[in-house]
């Protein structure tokens, strides 16, 4: 099964936290959330002082997804564009996709409880806002391979490789 | 070819559909001993304390059958197979033909042989019959027997319908299998906040009531209620395959292909046993992911792709009210009886708290409430990739200056266990 979904390609090492991605996200989707709040973002940045890395983390959409598996009410589930994302009519905030997540993506709702992830914009023609906002070339779109289960592999072999 | 396939629920389903989406010429017909399309067992606790209506109980519509060309036979439990023949018979005297059976029929309800367990006001939350009942039965004190993830959710649920509710288990803490003795008592507390009474390490030895139910008799007290739920477990159904002569052990036996020790049988869900996908160890581990891969990698076999289960995987949550907790790998426990030296990790920051288990320096099952729960996924890859833990915790402090991009995850781990500080 292959989704054919564009994919963010995160580079951490040009990321510099200035969040402008998280403002952007969260005016995105403010109107969805209702309310203005960047610590709704479904993009975090993780700021690690000692090592002076940030890390961008957001949903990756994986092919087999296990928060899809792991749902109790089947709330999470793959849109058009290959997105996986919760839908809020259905969720009951059990938090278990944030859990199960391999990459601790799921941003939780402190008011509904219910979980939200990257819709790579779903509907927006411009693209996903988060790579409109970012200056430094930390969030990329890849467009011309879906990240496949194959490709990560590859690219996780070749960084083994150059680092060994 | 006929592929017939023994039970409706999540696994029977995922074979079911996955046949067909991939190739329409398979006639596919699913035995169901209910009379409803597939629902989510998962979300019966929730659709009790009227979080999920009744229509999102369900996962499938009957239209959903009929376009995937899926024939369903209701209200019929199988009571035999032949496998010579390759026939199976129904308690209702129905006989099926098939070319590969499929066995999806999960577990049975483990009812205790306690006496008095079948007057009225006794129910369970198992199935969606049985939750219907509960759910428009009016009562104010509810007792639940067993502390399982179905009890807690029981329990939950029961108290936002107002019930005064009462938990009994047999072992010291609650979620004994899933959660290590600190974990559940703190769990335990929580629920007590929530006011729930829970009592460990009780027996219940009768339930009293001319024919409805009027109290529980345990080795330390009676409490007297008017609704009690059994929550004391699943076992998986084996006597079924055991009339075709497969091999069951705690569940019915299976290869790497999901194939009984009869050909043309497979078998999946609830009533197979496993090994540990990350250990190797044979394991049972009745949860709704590890059901759906094991229905898709019966219809891939049956399909003829060489695909290979690569077995359970053990990851579990509980959630009641505002606590969160989740689990994974093996408890403290499970480690005793294993060769090597086994190290606790805890963190407790006012309500959340972590406790993370290794085995000789790598992360083999750790326990979260909390906050610390939402770091979980983290922990769960560094059991798979095996990371040895002393090595990050002497050296996360000199990860900084290289960026090395392979190293992120170490870097997070570190994080999370707290090294640098």
């Amino acid at each position: 099964m292959k989704t054919k979904r564009e994919q963010l390609r995160i580079d951490p090492t040009k990321c510099t936290a200035c969040h402008l991605c998280t403002m952007a996200c969260a005016i995105k989707h403010h109107g969805i959330h209702g309310m203005l709040n960047p610590h709704l973002s479904r993009i975090k940045i993780h700021q690690y002082k000692p090592q002076e890395v940030n890390v961008p983390e957001v949903c990756m959409a994986c092919e087999n997804a296990p928060c899809i598996k792991v749902c109790p009410v089947n709330a999470r589930m793959r849109i058009s564009n290959g997105s996986v994302v919760t839908n809020v009519s259905l969720c009951i905030g059990c938090h278990a996709c944030v859990y199960i997540c391999p990459v601790g993506s799921p941003e939780v709702h402190p008011e509904t409880g219910q979980t939200l992830t990257c819709d790579m914009c779903a509907e927006d023609k411009a693209g996903p806002w988060c790579v409109i906002a970012c200056q430094e070339g930390a969030l990329t779109l890849s467009d011309k391979d879906s990240l496949t289960i194959e490709t990560a592999r590859n690219q996780a072999g070749r960084y083994k490789r150059m680092h060994a | 070819m006929k592929v017939l396939i023994i039970g409706n629920g999540i696994a029977g389903n995922q074979v079911a559909f996955t046949l067909s989406q991939q190739n329409q010429e398979h006639e596919i017909c699913i035995i169901s001993a209910e009379g409803v399309p597939e629902y989510d067992p998962c979300s019966l606790p929730y659709f009790l304390g009227g979080e999920v209506e009744k229509k999102n109980v369900f996962r499938k519509k009957m239209e959903d059958y009929e376009q995937h060309n899926i024939t369903l036979v209701f209200d019929n439990k199988v009571v035999s197979i032949d496998p010579e023949a390759k026939r199976v018979t129904t308690d209702k005297g129905l006989e099926i033909d098939y070319d590969k059976l499929v066995l999806a029929h999960g577990g049975d309800l483990f009812i205790p042989p306690i006496e008095g367990i079948d007057k009225k006001g006794i129910f369970s939350c198992k199935q969606l019959i049985e939750t219907e009942k509960l759910r428009s039965h009016t009562g104010s004190c509810a007792v639940v027997i067993g502390s399982g993830a179905i009890g807690i959710e029981a329990a939950e649920a029961l108290k936002k319908k107002g019930y005064e509710v009462y938990i009994i288990e047999l072992f010291d803490w609650i979620l004994p299998t899933l959660f290590d003795e600190p974990a559940g008592k703190k769990l335990a507390a929580a629920m007590e906040g929530y006011g729930i009474h829970v009592c460990t390490s009780e027996k219940v030895l009768r339930i009293k009531g001319t024919d409805v139910v009027t109290s529980v008799v345990t080795d330390k007290q009676e409490i007297e209620c008017d609704t009690v739920v059994v929550a004391t477990g699943v076992v998986p159904g084996t006597a079924l395959a055991r009339t075709a002569g497969i091999e069951t052990g705690r569940g019915i036996q299976v290869n790497q292909k999901m194939e009984t020790s009869v050909p043309d049988i497979y078998a999946c869900g609830d009533c197979v046993e496993t090994v540990d996908a990350c250990t190797g160890e044979a394991a049972m581990f009745q949860l709704k992911h590890n059901a759906i891969e094991q229905g898709q990698i019966v219809a891939k076999n049956i399909l003829g792709e060489k695909t290979q289960y690569l077995g359970a995987h053990a990851f579990a949550r509980a959630h009641f009210f505002k606590t969160h907790a989740a689990t994974f790998g093996k408890t403290i426990r499970g480690t005793e009886c294993l060769l090597g030296e086994s190290e606790v990790i805890e963190k407790e920051n006012g309500a959340d708290y972590l406790r993370v288990i290794l085995l000789d320096g790598k992360v083999i099952g750790g326990q979260a409430i909390g906050k610390y729960a939402d770091t979980i996924g983290l922990l769960i890859s560094a059991m798979w990739r095996k990371d040895d833990i002393k090595l990050i915790r002497s050296k996360w402090n000199s990860i900084s200056k290289t960026k090395n991009p392979g190293k992120f995850s170490q870097m997070r781990l570190g994080h999370i266990f707290g090294f640098g500080a």
